[in-house]
């Protein structure tokens, strides 16, 4: 993994410290995380553009998995670091055959796959706050993303 | 194509077929929405497919990337392609990862779709 902070990140993960938890091993278990995700960015009061950005990465992400990895969690929680901001943190892990090149891979229109744009990873990049990823080839890909909730 | 392969229910409108998209697209069933729309594309002979989605809340990329290959298609059979009603969390999305729905025309509602063909 890239330095210390994400082995650090990664081994700290815990699926217990989630709110929910959906493991991705069929096509279906996409649109339930996307559908979970936007329930719980609904009920942590998101406007109705950012609930959409959020169930929209986690389409992405989850898609990555069941694509590239076959099988993985997509893990989503409410934190509430300042009261009444609350941010929705997304984890996606796999076990799969990891990136090679990262840069390439968060690179827009770089795919290997068929019938693909190639702007998964790119596109929830710019949805969301905050993007990390770790990957490491034959180990697996873990990203985190974040979004605070807009004040109005 | 026989109804119950049929992934969403369309109405003929003139020589246009209007698909209401109502449900969820998940991977299969964008898959399936394509097959069964080439299918009525070649047995009802119409001009032109209209995508209602009003109704629809996520448009990732392989769905964006499906509808487009979808409308690529129509086109080689000599059928036009249009959407309409997307939504507005849903076209910042978009907007926002740089998706075009390249091949689809884009109007604005029904009414505008169909005079867009
Ligand atoms: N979880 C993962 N495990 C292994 N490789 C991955 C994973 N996620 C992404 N990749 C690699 O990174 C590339 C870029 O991913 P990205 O999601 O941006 O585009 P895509 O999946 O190819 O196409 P799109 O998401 O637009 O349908 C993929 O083609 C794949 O090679
Ligand atoms: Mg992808």
């Amino acid at each position: 993994m890239e330095g210390e902070r994400d082995k650090r990140g990664l081994m700290d993960i815990q699926e217990e410290d989630f709110d929910v938890v959906v493991r991705i091993s069929r096509e279906d278990d996409i649109a339930i995380a996307r559908q979970m995700a936007k329930q719980l960015a609904q009920e942590a009061g998101f406007s109705l553009a950012d609930v959409t950005k959020i169930a929209t990465a986690v389409s992405e992400l989850a898609r990555n998995i069941y694509r590239y990895a076959q099988t993985g969690v997509i893990m989503i929680r409410k934190q509430y670091q300042e009261t009444n901001n609350p941010t929705v943190q997304v984890v996606a892990v796999d076990r799969g055959p990891g990136i090679e090149d990262l840069d390439l891979a968060l690179r827009r229109g770089y795919t290997t796959h068929e019938r693909s744009l190639g702007i998964g990873l790119s596109g929830v990049k710019r949805l969301m706050d905050s993007f990390e990823i770790a990957s490491k080839v034959g180990v697996g890909t873990t990203v985190v993303v974040e979004k605070r909730r807009r004040k109005f | 194509m026989r109804f119950e392969e049929r992934v969403v229910p369309t109405i003929k409108i003139g020589d246009c077929l209007l698909v209401p998209i109502q449900i969820d697209l998940d991977d299969r069933t964008v898959e399936q929405l394509q097959a069964q729309l080439l299918a009525e594309i070649q047995e009802k002979r119409v001009r032109a497919i209209i995508l209602d989605v009003r109704m629809v809340d996520v448009i990732d990329s392989y769905i964006s990337y499906t509808l487009s290959e979808t409308a690529a298609m129509a086109r080689l059979m000599g059928c036009q392609a249009v959407i309409c009603g997307i939504q507005p969390a849903v076209a910042l999305t978009l907007a926002q990862m740089g998706i075009e729905l390249r091949n689809l025309m884009v109007a604005r509602d029904l009414e505008h779709a169909l005079a867009l063909v």
